[in-house]
């Protein structure tokens, strides 16, 4: 476990209160408005001491950096959304079939991304579509490698890999490096 | 509008439904996978319910089951996992 | 009236992912399976109906604090669902607990009882 490192409470403090301002959105219609903001500053900061060194272990300013935001906005509705609709379609397709077309396994993918935010993201991205669900994360050698439990299994190795986040791979390195 | 009303029961439906898996299931996991998508779907239930009736309170009560929903699944996985810490 | 059809259509859409989901849970062979049918309730059944209600919130309503509380909830679940999902399936694997078939690539019991 590291130690509280000063940019680290500061970048939690300001997402901390972010989603204070979003929770409390039209401030103060009958003049409450400079409680509100105070109240949600102290608790925002006090959070932010107590949890800044399991949130941030990295690069602490890296989400505001507007051209990165961006990637990240458009790998959010470009790239992960076509690859989840798709997955969705075959999926219900599976269910509607009567469930008996189902062929699954354990596969182990090799992963090209170093960055722990990276890779924790696109274990996230492939579990959230349908069909795959990353169970663990192994390093070997310098490499990483991912479990993953796939509903049709038609290969294993590399060509599993490049089935399952070849295109979700490419858009968080290009976020993430 | 009044489809909002006939959605919002048909999502209940569906989350009361999805209980079955949780009376039947074999293993712990399928019970708790099981009650998890039954929480999503009252969840959804519910801002359809407070879109129709114009009240915020149901908007906040499913925006607290959104947040709440992941502790006791945790709970549950690193229970089976046999380990000590959360 | 063209907002309202389509917010209908959106919410029918939603409502069929659903359904699937549901489907697979109560009919899917085994856990892991299981596990799988039911992300698709809370990824394409959830997100069309947190669309068409935030377009209703916004055109209808016109509230800015209900669209951003309906657009929480949604980002929410979002986030917070594949944490449970992975933890989940780690837990019931190491559990012990297999499908009845024996699945066809099995790298991870394999590496687990090197």
């Amino acid at each position: 476990m590291q130690k509280t490192r000063f940019p680290a409470v500061i970048s939690t403090f300001i997402v901390c209160y972010i989603f204070w301002l979003l929770l409390t959105w039209p401030f103060g219609a009958d003049g409450v408005a400079v409680q509100e903001l105070v109240a949600g500053g102290v608790v925002s900061l006090a959070v932010a001491l107590f949890s800044a060194r399991f949130f941030i272990h990295e690069k602490s300013f890296w989400l505001f950096n507007p051209a990165k935001f961006f990637s990240l906005i458009a790998y959010a509705f470009g790239t992960f959304f076509s690859e989840l609709i798709k997955a969705n379609c075959d999926m219900a397709k599976r269910c509607y079939g009567g469930c008996k077309d189902v062929n699954p396994g354990i596969v182990k993918i090799p992963v090209d991304v170093e960055s722990e935010y990276g890779q924790a993201m696109l274990a996230n991205s492939i579990t959230l579509t349908p069909g795959t669900i990353t169970m663990d994360i192994a390093e070997e050698e310098g490499k990483t490698y991912y479990y993953v439990h796939w509903i049709d299994v038609k290969s294993t190795g590399e060509e599993a890999g490049e089935a399952i986040k070849g295109k979700l791979e490419r858009g968080v390195r290009r976020v993430f490096r | 509008m009044i489809e909002l009303l006939i959605f919002g029961i048909l999502f209940a439906l569906l989350g009361f439904i999805v209980l079955i898996r949780v009376a039947k299931g074999p293993t712990a996991a399928d019970r708790m996978v099981a009650g998890d998508s039954a929480d999503t779907l009252l969840c959804c239930a519910m801002v359809l319910f407070a879109l129709f009736s114009g009240r915020g309170i149901y908007l906040d009560i499913s925006l607290i089951g959104a947040m709440l929903g992941i502790v006791d699944t945790m709970l549950v996985g690193r229970y089976l996992e046999g380990r000590k810490e959360l | 009236m063209i907002l309202r059809i389509i917010i209908d259509v959106l919410m029918v859409i939603g409502l069929y992912f659903a359904l699937a989901g549901t489907k697979g849970v109560l009919k899917m062979p085994d856990a892991f399976c299981r596990m799988q049918a039911s992300t698709c309730i809370s990824t394409l059944g959830m997100l069309c109906v947190m669309i068409g209600a935030l377009l209703y919130a916004i055109f209808v309503m016109h509230s800015a604090s209900t669209a951003v509380k309906v657009a929480l909830v949604g980002v929410f679940i979002m986030v917070t669902n594949p944490i449970g999902s992975h933890a989940i399936a780690k837990g019931a694997y190491k559990a012990g607990i297999r499908p009845e078939k024996e699945m066809t690539v099995d790298e991870y019991g394999r590496d687990l009882n090197e």
